[in-house]
């Protein structure tokens, strides 16, 4: 590639490091300000996986990074891409993508991966992108219907209604510390 | 902190003196002190015990009363105090050692621990040192153990309040504290009035206190003089401080009036050099009449030359004139000053200087900031390695410096937090004493190594499963000493606890002279669960089946181990340490277990290798060499395995690229490396594409967040800032090995 | 400006003592025993002794009578801190020339006034 080129993805990548950095700022300042953390309604995190869009507690957002190449470890399931290094700390790559059986899993300059601070451990999960941060009101949040989605239902707290513009959006609501804390994420040791 | 309501704290507290800061050092000195005592006590020969080794033992009891007492913690002042008293005797050779007063003395140690430990805030209830005080007391007086007396009688009024020694005056004061009910002993109080405008008031509590039926004593202790507007009155009285103030507030205002303990005494000797002018005898203290330097006296006035009444003076006029005399130590006259200053320098270092206390916070975070240290400097150095060295000569030599400083300040670092072994140790003497006498065997305990170094976070995670296999051995391996002579051993079994350093792994064995483990108890109780266990199963293999849950073949459960919860565990916390165990037994003869750990250095060398395109490190200290290899020297064995000719030695071969399924390469090398690399006592090849190079590398742990990962021992960041796995080297050759 | 030194065995006490007296404007030399007070002496005077009794390698006791044996020494007021008050230990360090005695545990302020007397 060229100079052109290389200062083209990196305005690119400022811009959505801009970005990131916003939606991070908010995590970190909605994490400050709220005491507990009830899924049940409060600041959501929004992202999107292949078709759907998902919501998480931003509370357990500790930023959001562009994807780099992780250091592949052997033997692991497909969707743990391997470990990166976070300023020091040495965090595991999940990708949500491969674990839900998304159909397309690419890994663009615009891929996103979303550092979780979860029951004391930091992970990073791979998604196609970031949305924005939302409040959702109770009534906004629906109970889950009984459907046999990619994602195993019990991990799955409610769906969001939520109106931007004259669209409609579906917010698939996900306890995402349940998620990648449990056994079949396989990533802390079963001892 | 509960418990640090001390008599002291309030009188100090009114003259603005913390004692709480000093409480620390005391906790730490007196932990020291009982172990130095425990330790003596354990070592001591009855028999032929020496002087110097019971004044030894004494000088620790007392060491620990003193502070105690000082700092109000009364209740260990008052057992040691009687430790003291026993153990004076002992000294002077008024009473002779019996193993009865040993174990007593043992016994009082740990109840110092807890009594200290609930001071310190542990909680819990409070330590009931009745018997243990009754049996020391007892003792003194050349009695048996377990008299049941009471604890310490209250002594008859007045005349003893002098000649009294200060820890019964405590334990006294500390049965009538302020408020409580308690039939009275006689208190001894200062009473200090204050600051008056009119010091006539004072007078005027002196008269109400002597209207009073019973109240007590009073009288001025300032010879009738305030000083700053504060008279002072020595109180004897029964009564509790409250009764007093009520009193005394009928006068004066209630912050005007301060009640102190009198616990302490001192006295000038009259006349004694440098005394003060006799004074109100004091029963606490006291200046010896015409001594040296006493206040106010004869000799300090005619010690002077230049006719001055300041002792001080006296002194420095002293030396004015004796400068060319001959000093304390002999030395040439006209030199004694100048060659001051050099022993003064030496003799500056007190024996307490050599160590120096640092919080555990403190060097982590110091090791942590030299890992961060060493991964810029590699940075650096791989930025470097760019440039031209010919036009960057003085950069290039400043980067070698670097390095250089880097590693020696790493080295530096890391040793700070490495303790010797005998710190491990150390509990099980007393521990298998203890545990012996219980079970009626006899057991020779031997520590081989004990100045072999690990780092203090192992300490104490091995410190548990250490302590289970030396209670297994005791328990289950060495026999009772009936049992021995009947199988033609010695009486006495022999436990033997080594550690030592091998590669990059410290080695600890457990080793005993006792039964063993029988084969046949363990295939069949395998059996009895349903495992499979041929007959032909190895050695090895039949050992590691005590590692199984719930597993035990002990016939009788003690209450000490064979509730068969023991080994798994054992197994569990070593493995997740890093890890490995192993067991070696003969049955008859007895039975070693192996623990070999990772020494974490959190920084170590490493030899960076490529395996595809992907980077992965092997410690250096595992390397043994390198060498390029054809294909064609590779030969396969069974059909599986690998091995290669080494000097006409074949060594089994691993294929890392086959062992972390490494994507091929685009440009795979010609031929490939070999790398001999050498842990648990075995060697093996790797196969990998390319050496990259060697450098220090910092190791992260990976399952802070991750999880354990087979063959991988941890991770490191590199210098362009990715992250490379460890490889665990041992594991490695265990691959090999089936 | 006062110099006195100060001989404990036990560096809780040392603390404690150097700390009282610094409070009160004193300059403190600390001693681990009579051996390291002897040394400590050896080049420079002080305005008071204050030592412990019972220490390991010389105790205060010793340490008096060496301290008299110089001319350094022969006023200096030197306190010797006992754990009882008995006339056989009182006679003692009168024996050993000591100048007076204190005993322990002992009220750091008690500390300080019996020093005043010594020294104004």
């Amino acid at each position: 590639m060229n100079s052109n080129d290389a200062k083209h993805i990196a305005q690119q990548a400022a811009s959505h490091e801009s970005a990131h950095a916003a939606i991070s700022q908010a995590a970190q300042s909605a994490g400050r300000a709220a005491r507990s953390s009830t899924p049940a309604h409060g600041e959501f995190l929004t992202f999107r996986l292949g078709e759907e869009e998902y919501g998480i507690d931003i509370l357990k957002v500790q930023e959001i990074r562009s994807y780099e190449q992780p250091t592949r470890i052997a033997n692991a399931p497909t969707f743990i891409k391997g470990v990166v290094n976070l300023r020091g700390v040495i965090v595991p790559i999940v990708d949500l993508r491969i674990k839900l059986n998304c159909t397309s899993v690419e890994y663009t300059d615009l891929t996103v991966v979303i550092v979780l601070n979860v029951k004391g451990r930091v992970v990073g999960t791979v998604v196609d992108s970031v949305s924005d941060v939302l409040q959702l009101s109770q009534d906004a949040i629906k109970p889950a219907p009984d459907l046999s989605s990619s994602v195993d239902s019990s991990f799955i707290t409610g769906i969001g209604c939520v109106k931007s513009g004259a669209e409609q959006r579906m917010l698939i609501l996900m306890d995402i510390e349940a998620l990648m804390s449990s056994e079949e994420m396989g990533l802390i040791n079963s001892i | 902190m509960s418990n640090m309501n001390t008599d002291n704290n309030t009188a100090s507290a009114a003259a603005g003196i913390d004692l709480t800061q000093f409480y620390q050092v005391f906790f730490e000195e007196a932990a020291e002190n009982l172990d130095s005592m425990e330790q003596q006590l354990l070592n001591i020969d009855i028999t032929s015990a020496s002087d110097e080794d019971l004044n030894s033992i004494f000088r620790c009891a007392h060491s620990v009363k003193g502070g105690a007492a000082t700092f109000g913690f009364t209740d260990v002042a008052e057992l040691t105090h009687q430790m003291e008293t026993l153990l004076d005797k002992l000294r002077r050779r008024e009473l002779q050692a019996t193993v009865a007063m040993v174990d007593v003395l043992l016994q009082a140690d740990d109840a110092l621990r807890a009594q200290l430990a609930r001071h310190q805030g542990a909680g819990g209830d409070p330590v009931d040192t009745t018997n243990l005080l009754a049996s020391i007391r007892a003792m003194q007086g050349g009695g048996v153990a377990k008299v049941a007396v009471a604890a310490t009688t209250v002594a008859p009024a007045t005349v003893a309040v002098e000649s009294r020694a200060p820890a019964e005056l405590i334990s006294d004061l500390g049965t009538s504290p302020n408020g409580d009910s308690k039939p009275a002993a006689l208190r001894v109080l200062e009473l200090r009035v204050g600051p008056l405008n009119d010091v006539k008031d004072a007078d005027n509590l002196v008269d109400l206190f002597g209207e009073i039926v019973d109240l007590g004593s009073i009288e001025p202790l300032d010879a009738g003089q305030a000083s700053d507007g504060i008279r002072r009155f020595k109180i004897v009285t029964t009564s509790c401080d409250s009764e007093l103030m009520d009193l005394f507030t009928f006068h004066v205002a209630r912050e005007q009036v301060k009640l102190l303990e009198m616990t302490a005494g001192f006295g000038f000797h009259d006349g004694a050099p440098g005394a003060p002018a006799p004074s109100e005898p004091e029963p606490t203290y006291g200046f010896f009449d015409d001594a040296p330097g006493a206040p106010g006296t004869a000799h300090a006035a005619a010690g002077k030359p230049a006719g001055s009444t300041h002792p001080a003076d006296a002194a420095t006029a002293a030396t004015a004139t004796t400068a060319s005399n001959p000093t304390l130590s002999a030395s040439a006259p006209a030199s004694a000053e100048a060659k001051g200053a050099a022993p003064a320098a030496k003799a500056a270092a007190p024996i307490e200087s050599a160590t120096l206390r640092v919080s555990i916070e403190k060097v982590d975070q110091l090791i942590h900031l030299v890992g961060e240290l060493v991964i810029t400097q590699a940075m650096l150095a791989q930025n470097s390695q760019k440039l031209d060295p010919a036009l960057y000569q003085q950069l290039a030599a400043g980067m070698a410096d670097l390095e250089r400083n880097t590693r020696d300040l790493q080295e530096s670092v890391m040793s700070i937090r490495m303790i010797p072994m005998s710190m491990v140790f150390s509990r099980f003497p007393r521990m298998l004493r203890d545990l012996a006498a219980k079970l009626s065997k006899q057991v020779n305990f031997v520590t081989v190594g004990d100045a072999t170094e690990l780092d203090k976070g192992l300490v104490e995670k091995i410190t548990d499963p250490l302590t289970h296999l030396v209670r297994n051995s005791c328990d289950h391996g060495i026999e009772t000493p009936a049992e021995r002579v009947a199988k033609g051993k010695s009486e006495t079994g022999t436990l033997t606890l080594s550690a030592s350093h091998q590669g990059g792994t410290i080695v600890i064995e457990v080793r005993d002279d006792g039964k063993g483990l029988s084969r046949d108890k363990l295939l069949s109780k395998a059996r009895e669960r349903g495992i499979d266990a041929p007959d032909s199963m190895s050695d090895t293999d039949v050992w590691s089946l005590i590692f199984a849950p719930g597993f035990s073949t002990a016939d009788v459960v003690t209450d000490v181990s064979g509730r068969g919860v023991g080994m798994d565990v054992v197994k569990k916390n070593i493995t997740a340490l890093g890890g490995t165990v192993e067991i070696d037994s003969a049955e008859g003869y007895g039975m070693s277990v192996k623990v070999r750990l990772p020494l974490t250095l959190a920084i170590m060398d490493g030899m960076s290798v490529a395996v595809g395109d992907e980077c992965y490190i092997l410690p250096l200290a595992s390397v043994v060499e390198s060498f390029q290899v054809q294909p064609g020297l590779i030969k396969t064995v069974g059909g599986t395995g690998r091995v290669v000719e080494v000097r006409s030695e074949f060594m089994p071969v691993i294929d890392l690229e086959e062992v972390f399924h490494v994507p091929k390469s685009d440009t795979p090398p010609a031929t490939r490396i070999m790398v001999v690399v050498e842990a648990d006592g075995g060697q093996v090849a790797l196969l990998v594409d390319e050496l990259l190079g060697q450098q220090q590398v910092v190791v992260k742990n990976l399952e802070a967040n991750y999880r354990r990962v087979p063959d991988v021992s941890g991770a490191t960041i590199m210098g362009d800032g990715r992250v490379a796995l460890i490889l665990d080297v041992s594991s490695l050759v265990r691959h090999s090995r089936h | 400006m006062h110099t006195i030194l100060a001989v404990d065995d036990s560096a809780s006490m040392r603390q404690m003592v150097s700390f009282t007296l610094k409070s009160a404007g004193y300059t403190v030399v600390e001693a681990v025993d009579g051996q390291d007070a002897l040394e400590k002496s050896v080049s420079r005077d002080f305005d008071l002794v204050i030592t412990d009794q019972n220490m390991p390698r010389m105790d205060g006791i010793s340490l008096t009578r060496k301290l008299r044996e110089s001319p350094h020494f022969k006023n200096t007021p030197i306190l010797i801190l006992t754990t009882e008050s008995s006339d056989e230990m009182k006679q003692s360090g009168r024996s050993a020339g000591a100048t007076g005695w204190m005993v322990k545990p002992f009220d750091p302020t008690k500390l300080l006034e019996v020093i005043k007397k010594v020294t104004r």
